[in-house]
Parts: structure tokens; sequence; C-alpha cells
């Protein structure tokens, strides 16, 4: 069986690689989650409808926090659009380990805050 | 007795395995796996007498009715009270509402409400909901082990107080509250005395006393099935009662545009009752009177305390509630700080907090080890906020659990202890 918290998971939790704060964003969304006592917000920097640069800060679980920081990687370069339009499933499936059920909304975390708060120009 | 291995022979479901081991089941505070016994119940209730209760005259429905009403006397029996006390609900969550749309709803503006802050929201939106009308719910704090302070819950009680309350034992912190002394303070007060029993009844003898108004409790969480809860309520308050839910069963008469209500309990069982629910809690019960519920108490006192002490020798867990086992029941919240080396910017002000693990990532790094326990805030989010945290984990016994799941379970927390 795979573990959920291989390495490639906690390198990341350890050393995430677009955590901290971005002064100068075009976006900036706040995202909490009642019920996990997550809250994570996510700055963006855009040019047009592009992802010039994505960071986030905040605090959550070891799979929001990693799938955030991913997220905030793996969106630069990318179209508003095109990241809003992205499966749930599909999201979840191209998150590093496999999830079990009860944990898919601590993945899609940042993509539902992306969702929310990013508006195409 | 209950050997300290538990009494897994009797639950069908630990033959199952996932991913090829043994399934470690450490969530009986959410619900309990069924013995043998009453799935056997519920299938021969089915095979054997299923008609409608209550309602017709032939045989059929008379075998029906009476397996019915035999499940109510041994509920009573259980606990002490007369047959007509006991009402059939839904699950303890009903049996509160019951209340707060009935005397609840005879409260008026400025009329008190005292519960404490290590309610189940089950026991505070009921209530809450009554703010709208100008009811004010006042709420009685704990300590730092978390016993429920009484001089708090005295000095709350005030003239207008005209309801109290009060889970048995709380589902997160594992307190079992001295419902005999609160009750004694309600009476002198003059207030009706409510009694959160969910985590109580299934776990400890308890008898009604003269000081209890009302109990609520579940069927689910004692060996019975879901769907199927009780509100034990004094005879003479359940007669001054308006009824909840209106329809069929309830009545003695109606006509057009007037009703007369059945007596209590029969008053507030509208509609058809859940008869296999109420037969196989009737089986669960007699599953538990079989080993005697200061035998179940015992046992799970014994796997409380191995648990406690193990946690003391695990430097990075914290557990919550009393220290004394006297004073707790067999549920164990706890956390785990987080020793990784995190090199993230989210300190406040940079001042470096002592990190705990996110309780959903303890309950599937464990998950993973086949051990089940509960995550988040447990349905008591003002607890949590009175604890300063968002969420635990936990972990908690039944008459299943035996010493080998402690030892997996605390090994599992030990290698989570040291990863990394
Ligand atoms: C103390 C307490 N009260 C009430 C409830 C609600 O029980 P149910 O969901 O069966 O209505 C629970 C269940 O977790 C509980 O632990």
């Amino acid at each position: 069986m795979s573990w959920t918290y291989n390495d490639e998971v906690m390198d990341r939790y350890q050393n995430p690689v677009k955590n901290g704060r971005m002064d100068d964003c075009d976006i900036k969304i706040d995202e909490a989650s009642t019920t996990c006592g997550d809250k994570v917000v996510l700055y963006i920097k855009t040019n047009g409808n592009k992802i010039e640069d994505m960071r986030w800060e905040g605090e959550g679980c070891i799979l929001s926090v990693v799938s955030t920081d991913l997220f905030c990687e793996n969106s630069i370069g990318k179209d508003i659009r095109s990241i809003k339009e992205i499966d749930d499933l599909a999201f979840v499936e191209n998150f590093p380990v496999k999830i079990s059920p009860g944990r898919i909304n601590c993945v899609l975390l940042p993509l539902r805050a992306f969702r929310r708060g990013a508006k195409e120009k | 007795m209950i050997s300290v291995h538990g009494r897994k022979e009797d639950f069908p479901i630990f033959n199952k395995k996932i991913n090829g081991k043994d399934i470690i089941y450490l969530d009986s505070t959410a619900t309990t796996q069924k013995p043998r016994q009453v799935l056997d119940a519920i299938t021969g209730y089915y095979e054997g007498y299923n008609a409608n209760v209550h309602r017709s005259v032939y045989k059929l429905a008379d075998e029906a009715t009476e397996v019915y009403e035999q499940s109510r006397s041994n509920v009573a029996n259980f606990i002490g009270a007369k047959d007509n006390e006991i009402i059939f609900t839904r699950n303890t969550t009903e049996s509160l509402n019951l209340l707060s749309f009935t005397i609840g709803d005879s409260l008026r503006r400025g009329d008190r409400i005292l519960i404490t802050s290590m309610e189940h929201h089950s026991n505070i939106l009921p209530w809450t909901r009554l703010e709208d009308r100008g009811v004010i719910v006042d709420y009685a704090g704990f300590d730092e082990e978390g016993h429920l302070d009484i001089g708090d819950l005295e000095s709350k009680l005030k003239r207008e107080t005209k309801i109290v309350s009060v889970t048995h034992q709380s589902n997160v912190l594992g307190t079992i509250n001295p419902i005999d002394e609160i009750g004694k303070i309600v009476k002198e007060n003059g207030s009706i005395f409510i009694i959160d029993a969910a985590q109580s009844i299934p776990h400890m003898p308890f008898r009604v006393r003269d000081e209890y108004d009302f109990v609520a409790f579940s069927g689910h969480k004692m060996l019975g099935p879901m769907g199927i809860g009780v509100l034990y309520g004094k005879y003479e308050q359940l007669d001054k009662m308006p009824p909840f839910n209106r329809g069929g069963e309830m009545i003695k008469d109606v006509d057009f545009h007037s009703v007369i209500f059945e007596d209590p309990p029969i008053k507030f069982e509208a509609g058809t009752p859940n008869v296999e629910g109420a037969v196989g809690l009737s089986a669960a019960i007699d599953y538990l009177k079989v080993i005697g519920m200061e035998e179940v108490r015992r046992h799970e006192k014994h796997l409380t305390s191995i648990t406690l002490k193990g946690m003391e020798d695990l430097k990075s867990v914290t557990y919550y509630g009393p220290r004394n086992v006297e004073d707790r029941g067999g549920v164990i919240a706890f956390n785990v700080k987080d020793k990784t080396n995190v090199k993230r910017n989210l300190e406040k002000n940079n001042v470096k907090l002592d990190r705990l693990y996110h309780s959903h990532d303890i309950a599937t790094f464990l998950d993973e080890r086949n051990v089940y326990v509960r995550s988040g805030h447990h349905c008591a989010e003002p607890l949590m906020r009175s604890l300063g945290l968002s969420g635990t984990a936990r972990a908690s016994y039944y008459v299943y659990n035996g010493e080998d799941d402690v030892k997996i379970f605390l090994k599992s927390l030990g290698e989570l202890d040291v990863q990394r």
C-alpha cells in the first residue's frame, strides 16, 4: 500500500517553495474551513488573465498545505479560466499520493479558493 | 466478564480484514459495533412479527405491538423508569429537540437556559434557537483538567433559569459530571433538569432519580441499531407537555377541527415507529445486562488507564480531560506535537509556536495502520474554542476493545512520535 505521508509529501510540507506573503499581489483570496480550522490566504500576481506568480500563507493539515503549495507552483504561466476549469477528480488524482475519500476536501482547498476568488478581467 | 481481549467474538464486523489486517475500531463514541444477538433480533423481528403496531386487530399486529412494548419495558427497567416514561425517538438529538419544541417553546423573553461549555452541538443548538425570542442561554465553564466548574454553574443559576441541560459524560474530555450534585442544586432553584446521557448510559450503571426530569440517549451508541433513541421524561412532566409531531398513532379521538391526544408516551410517538430499532435496542440492553454495567465500566476504566499511562510516556502526545480515570470515561481526546522541521512562515510576529499535527493527519496516519480514531471538533465547537484548539484526535473504547487494541494504538502513535 502507499503511504500518504511519503517523502515527497513530507518534504514539501517541511520545505514549501511558495509559502510567504506577497505585498504587490493583484488578487488576494482568504479561505477558511471552519470545520477543520484551516486558514489559507492565496496571493496572486497576474498579467492579463495569466498567472505570473502565486504564493500562500496560512495554517492547515499536511494535505492542504502540500496541495496549496503545489497548486501555487503549478499555476504559474496558466490562464485563470483553465485553472478554474480543472475537474475536482482530476485535481485529486494529480496529487502525489492516493487520498482517502474523507480527505479529499483537504486537497481541494486551494482549487476551491481559487475558483471562488480569482476573477477574470 | 470481559476478558482483557474484549468481546470481539460476538461482533461479526471484526471478522472483516482491511488490507489483510484486523481493524482496530476506536470510535465507539461516534457509534458502536453491533453484536450478533442484536443483528439476529432485528431479522427475527421481520421474520416473525412484522406488522404495524397499535393499529390493527389481527394476531400478527398484536404480536408486533407486544414486542414493541416489551422493548419499551426493557429500556425502562434498564434505567429504573416506568414504562410510560419512555419515549422512542430517532436519537439523542431528536430527544433534545423534542424538548426544545415543547417545553422550550413555552419560555418567554428574559427566561434563561443554563448549559455547559462542554456540550455536544445537539445539546446547544436546540436551546440557542430560542434566543430569537429573547431567551438567554448561559454556559457553565470547566477548569484546566476538564472538570465542570460547579461554582460557576451555581453562580449562573438564576431565578429566571427555567431549564438546565447538562451532559453526563463529555464526548471529548471524557469528564463524568456529578449529575446528582447538580440535580440537587437545580431542583432547589426550581428549574427543569435535563441530562444528555448519550455517552453515559452505554458505559456505566445508570438509574433515574427524582431530580432528573428528562434523560436523552441513543441506541446506536450502546450496541443497538441506528435510528432509535430514547427520551426518558418524568410522567408528570410528560403529561403537562404538548405533543411534538402530530399525526397517526398519537391520538385518542380526531374530529374535523379538534383532537384529543393519547396519553404519554404514545402522545409523543406520531406515525409508524421504528419497531425493528426498538427490538434491536432491547436486544442490546439484554446483551449489556448479561455482562453487567459495572463490568463494562471496570473494563473501560482499565483500558483508559493503560492508554493514559502510555500517552504520558510519549513526549509529543498531549491528552485532554481528567487525569483520574474515576472522573472520566473511555474517551480520550489527544493531539500530537509536530516536531518536523517546518520552514514555514506561519508564526505570528515570528514567534515560534508549539505546532500540533492537524487532527486529520493524525487520524490518516493511524488509518494507514488500521487504527480508526475520530478527528476534528467532535460536534463540540464551543468546547474546542474553550480549549483554544481547532480540533483533536479522539480514541474511545467499548466492550469489544481489549488491551491488544490499546497496544497497537500506542505503538502506532509512537511511530508518529518519532517520525522525522
Ligand atoms: C454527548 C453527546 N450528546 C449527543 C450526541 C448526539 O447523538 P446522536 O447523533 O445519536 O443524536 C452525541 C453523539 O455524538 C454525544 O456524544
